[in-house]
């Protein structure tokens, strides 16, 4: 191939303001050449570069992507780049799942005295992208290898807890007035219920599937007055997050604790914590969590199924991966179930409803589809409680349960098999950082 | 005298559509759900009418994310892009409540402005629906004037006879031409024998829900409402849109996508006011819209009865939850 047909690879170098982009003016004021593939984008702080960045420099074209800020401890922000790091560490194994070239994304800590470093890692980085030619995975399309199906089985044989004495605590705390409204199952759905005569509507049964947490954010449910929620173990896990994300008042909710035995749901059959722990009350019992070698055979069955599902995603190759996704993704109708039934999607205003400027394109397009599910995803990495609302909430069935699981387990992986909303002492994920959190990945 | 097709000969027809670039679409499983999509192939088409598919047809006509036009700005002139015609596409194993929206969304699309794009679309497409040989506890068509063999909206019908054949009813000359030879004279008639329960008249509804604007009925039964869009993006007629541009100032595209009114972000001015402030009174306005509003200016009610806004609410709710406790 002659210079003159050669690929010139594009790269977007996104970079600090206080390190790398004086890193890279020193390379220019002492004459070091590099290569003019790269169209650098300085912002105030690696911590402040959007995961979202990234991704869209492939849709306008990049081919790699260089993402550089201060060492560990010369952040300008104390530690800025400590918080990015972190982010990054999980990011990656999100982009991975989706089927994005993880070798053509490039991290490096360049300090405002390395200009020899900008002027190398530049350099090198245009050579391997050069090498890889341009990059045309992005949002493929293509034949989709199919993934195990989970079995729908039936509800495992339970011992539940009594209907009748959840009815007459919920009546007990409406009458005394130290609650306005009890968050609990109806029949046909959740129910709030804000006069004791009214208790009766109260059940519990196979079909009390529901995170009822998520009524804890709504503005409605709120002007209700204090509140008694009722959650089953696995729920409990968001009000643990909630807590300490300081978006509830844990000594202004009272919390009905429902022992549980699995109702059936995937989840259940992995489930090890049947009573609630961190309850007011708790109605019913349930035997200690099954150890393994206990597990009924259809446990066993499922148990292996669902890590099985994320196990033969991974195995497929990068391509074809993104390729599953598009599928996937092509479905969503932005109806943003997903985000209105998880407990966790808390806020005011979510940045895909924001317009001035649009970040996410609000159309069901491909890029905004995939735009919007890593930002869903990320935004619970580290503090998703595998609860499934979400997935379950989906009306066009899209695995959103393997982006948080792929999420889950990075987080346990990396950081001391931490789990959300277990440990009531552990510091949060995202939001804390540790000196020696992995950096091999790192330059 | 009636004409009868069997399934393999229905499946043929298909892979011949299929096979002259037509866009077949019809009910596909999809991970122990149904969905209507474009057939890959023959083989997909699914003829099991014991559930009904998730989503609706509406999106072939009315798609969830439509170009109205691509831009690209060279210099200091702007060129504008026309998309392209659509194709044209037969829809196959329609369920009636999905054909029957069809009439009510041409309305819409009509009353005022003509929609090129929506008309365009009907224009191109043959619907074929199915009639249910079954009914789910969703299910309440003949609550709203439809029925399990209703043929409004529809080019032809298949009945199940029950044996791998069916009778093909051929209601006009676009649903005539595709079934033109490829059907057998018979004295056998097929019947669609789903028998949703009549719940309901749907004038109790409209003159509830007008006379008790201000109850607090609506926040009793509605308030766990979780403000997502499933029952809109679900529905056969709810017809909602908003209007967003997508891409760079050099170049993008205009597109219309669905919009719903049970998003808090629907009714919200630029000032931060909101008149529609709170759940029950979005789920109002739905009830609203379906049993009063629609009707008074076009004489029907907008709800063909399908039951999707129950059976993909995350909350239990939908318009026959919402109705129950009236």
């Amino acid at each position: 191939m002659n210079e003159s047909t050669q690929f010139e690879p594009k790269i977007i170098a996104y970079v600090c303001n206080w390190c790398t982009y004086l890193g890279a003016d020193l390379a220019g004021t002492a004459r070091m050449q590099y290569p003019p593939n790269v169209r650098i984008i300085k912002l105030p702080c690696t911590g402040r570069i959007d995961f979202n960045l990234i991704v869209k420099a492939f849709e306008v074209g990049a081919d790699g992507i260089i993402v550089s800020g201060c060492h560990p401890g010369d952040c300008h922000y104390t530690s800025g780049n400590y918080h990015a790091r972190r982010r990054w560490i999980l990011f990656r194994e999100l982009l991975d799942l989706i089927g994005f070239d993880l070798d053509r994304i490039n991290f490096a800590w360049i300090s405002a005295a390395e200009g020899k470093k900008f002027q190398q890692i530049v350099t090198e980085v245009t050579e391997k992208t050069r090498e890889m030619g341009p990059y045309s995975e992005l949002y493929t399309t293509g034949p989709v290898e199919l993934l195990p199906e989970l079995p729908h089985t039936p509800a495992p044989p339970v011992t539940f807890a009594d209907q009748e004495e959840l009815q007459a605590q919920a009546r007990k705390l409406l009458s005394e007035g130290s609650v306005k409204v009890v968050i609990g199952y109806g029949e046909r759905g959740p129910v709030l219920v804000t006069r004791p005569d009214d208790c009766g509507r109260l059940v519990w049964n196979d079909r009390s599937t529901a995170n009822l947490a998520m009524y804890l954010k709504r503005r409605e449910v709120k002007a209700l007055g204090p509140a008694a929620i009722v959650v089953k173990a696995c729920d409990e896990r968001a009000l643990v997050v909630l807590e300490k994300e300081s978006q509830l008042e844990r000594k202004e909710l009272h919390v009905i604790g429902m022992a549980c035995e699995g109702l059936g749901a995937p989840k259940c059959a992995i489930c090890v914590s049947r009573t609630p722990r961190f309850a007011d009350c708790v109605i019913g019992q349930a035997t200690a969590p099954v150890p393994d070698s206990q597990l009924t055979q259809d446990r066993l069955t499922q148990d292996r199924l669902t890590q099985d599902r994320l196990d033969a995603l991974m195995q497929l190759s990068r391509g074809q991966r993104m390729a599953y996704w598009t599928q996937e993704f092509e479905r969503c109708t932005r109806c943003y179930a997903c985000r209105q039934v998880c407990p966790l999607c808390y806020c005011e205003r979510c940045v895909v409803d924001k317009n001035r400027p649009v970040t996410i394109d609000p159309a069901p397009s491909t890029k905004g589809n995939f735009a919007w599910h890593l930002t869903r995803a990320f935004h619970l990495a580290g503090r998703c409680v595998g609860c499934g609302a979400c997935a379950n909430a989906c009306s066009m069935g899209i695995d959103l349960g393997l982006l948080n699981l792929q999420l889950a387990k990075a987080a346990s992986e990396y950081f001391g098999g931490y789990q959300a909303g277990v440990d009531l002492s552990a510091e949060l994920l995202i939001g804390s950082f540790a000196k020696q959190d992995k950096e091999e990945f790192i330059r | 005298m009636s004409a009868l097709i069997s399934e393999n000969k229905l499946r043929q027809l298909a892979a011949e559509w299929i096979g002259s670039g037509r866009r077949t679409i019809a009910p596909v499983a999809i991970k122990s759900r149904l969905l209507y999509m474009p057939l890959q192939s023959a083989e997909a088409l699914s003829l099991d009418t014991g559930a009904r598919p998730a989503n609706t047809i509406k999106e072939f006509f009315f798609p969830k994310a439509e170009t109205l036009y691509g831009y690209r700005v060279k210099g200091r002139s702007i060129e504008l892009i026309e998309p392209a015609n659509p194709e044209e596409q037969i829809i196959l194993a329609a369920r009636p409540c999905d054909a029957a929206a069809l009439p009510v969304l041409d309305h819409i699309f009509n009353w005022d402005f003509k929609d090129d794009f929506y008309n365009r679309r009907r224009a191109s497409t043959t619907v074929i629906t199915l009639a249910c040989t079954e009914a789910d506890e969703h299910c309440f068509c003949t609550s709203v004037g439809g029925a399990p063999d209703s043929e409004r909206g529809s080019d032809a019908m298949l009945l199940a006879l029950g044996d791998g054949r069916y009778e093909v009813r051929c209601i006009t000359a676009k649903g005539q031409q595709l079934f033109a030879g490829a059907t057998e004279a018979s004295t056998e008639t097929g019947k669609a024998i789903a028998v949703p329960l009549r719940n309901f008249e749907p004038e109790k509804v409209r003159a509830f829900a007008v006379e008790h604007f201000e109850d607090p009925f609506w926040a009793e039964h509605t308030q766990t409402c979780v403000g997502c869009g499933a029952c809109a993006f679900t529905c056969p007629t709810c017809h909602c849109f908003d209007i967003v541009d997508a891409g760079p100032m050099a170049g993008g595209v205009r597109v219309r996508t669905w919009d719903t009114c049970q998003s808090a972000i629907f009714t919200q001015h630029a000032s931060g006011h909101n008149p529609r402030s709170s759940q029950p009174g979005r789920q109002r306005q739905r009830i609203l819209h379906k049993f009063a509003i629609y009707p008074e200016k076009f004489g029907e009610v907008l709800c063909t009865g399908c039951g999707n806004c129950a059976r993909n609410c995350p909350a239990g709710l939908g318009v026959l939850s919402v109705i129950r406790e009236i």
